[in-house]
């Protein structure tokens, strides 16, 4: 049995609206929030004046990154190092320079990359997003048409299926209830 | 003595060069769209008959491989531009809802959070990573003498580098 939700004042509304545009908001609040928005033409406009903004600042922000050039950033840096100070680098290779019988080995140098190359790809493909729901189903492949990062429901059980060969998923639900949107009236 | 150098600079680059593969955060053909798609389509599937709405011959194949209900009636049909992190919205006749919201596109998959809201209750609350042009389907509800079936769909245009 749930409680009756009051409906949101404007006032509510308008505090709840950063985490509705960011959709971190619960079913029932963004159902609550939207549901406000459809009647209330002032907060509607407010949602969409938002929604703009955001897309505004985000452009904005891409634009201004893609406008600057990197391409002198590592010599105007070098240049501001003090001259005379010897790198980690230098000092390693004098260092091993003058070990005896030392010879490079280019498949050393390759060897190195390859490890890089996949530390990079391990570092960089670890996930950084906490998972919302800890008792969410994880259903990844790069082949399935979804993959679920979390769900809750409030209907005794969902199933998902993922079938690549007509690249669709589907989540069912087990729910009684009936609905009858009217149409046979 | 160049070669520690060499090694250093082309681990370097081999780092940096995997990273841009495994974000791979771009679009198909290398720019991530401004806005994506949201379609939905709300089907009451059912054994009474076996009429197959024309209407919803996209996903005749879907249906046939998945259901096994010999009726599907097209209810509503609809499609929202969204910017990422906007909200897509549909009413589903019955007096259910549900709330789209595209998150990112990355390694050619928009990331989205679904709700279908029903009376004051959740029936779904997920959030996925569709791949693009994929369908998903959230079905189960009951509606009328059949149940109701969700298709819901993401599709980013394909933008020109």
């Amino acid at each position: 049995m749930q409680a009756a939700e009051s409906p949101l004042s404007c006032k509510d509304v308008d505090g709840l609206l950063p985490l509705f545009l960011d959709g971190e908001l619960d079913a029932r609040q963004m159902r609550a929030v939207a549901l406000h928005g459809s009647r209330c033409l002032e907060c509607e406009n407010e949602i969409r004046s938002l929604e703009r903004l955001h897309v505004l600042i985000k452009s904005t922000v891409e634009e201004q990154l893609e406008a600057v050039d990197f391409s002198h950033f590592w010599n105007d840096l070098s240049a501001k190092l003090p001259p005379k100070r010897l790198s980690w680098a230098t000092r390693l290779r004098s260092r091993w320079g003058d070990a005896e019988g030392f010879r490079f080995n280019p498949y050393v140098g390759l060897a190195a990359a390859a490890a890089a190359a996949a530390l990079g790809f391990l570092l960089l493909n670890t996930p950084t997003t906490p998972t919302v729901q800890p008792a969410a189903q994880q259903v990844a492949s790069q082949e399935d048409p979804a993959s679920i990062d979390s769900l809750s429901s409030d209907v005794s059980s969902v199933a998902v299926v993922n079938d690549p060969e007509t690249s669709t998923a589907v989540l069912w639900v087990s729910d009684d209830t009936v609905v009858d949107d009217g149409a046979n009236r | 003595m160049t070669w520690l150098a060499l090694t250093v600079a082309s681990a370097v680059v081999a780092f940096v060069t995997s990273g841009a593969i495994a974000q791979d955060a771009v679009g198909p053909l290398g720019v991530v769209p401004d806005t994506v798609e949201i379609r939905i389509g709300a089907v009451i599937a059912s054994n009474t008959g076996t009429d197959f709405d024309p209407r919803l011959v996209a996903l005749r194949h879907q249906f046939n491989a998945l259901f096994q209900y010999t009726s599907y009636q097209l209810l509503k049909e609809e499609r929202q531009r969204v910017a990422w992190g906007g909200r897509a919205g549909f009413d589903i006749p019955g007096g259910r809802y549900v709330v789209v919201v595209p998150r990112e596109y990355k390694n050619e998959r928009v990331s989205m959070k679904v709700m279908v809201i029903e009376g004051t209750r959740p029936i779904i609350d997920t959030v996925l990573s569709l791949r693009d042009h994929a369908t998903l389907l959230v079905g189960g509800p009951r509606q009328r003498d059949g149940v109701l079936i969700l298709s819901i769909g993401a599709d980013t245009p394909r933008v020109q580098p």
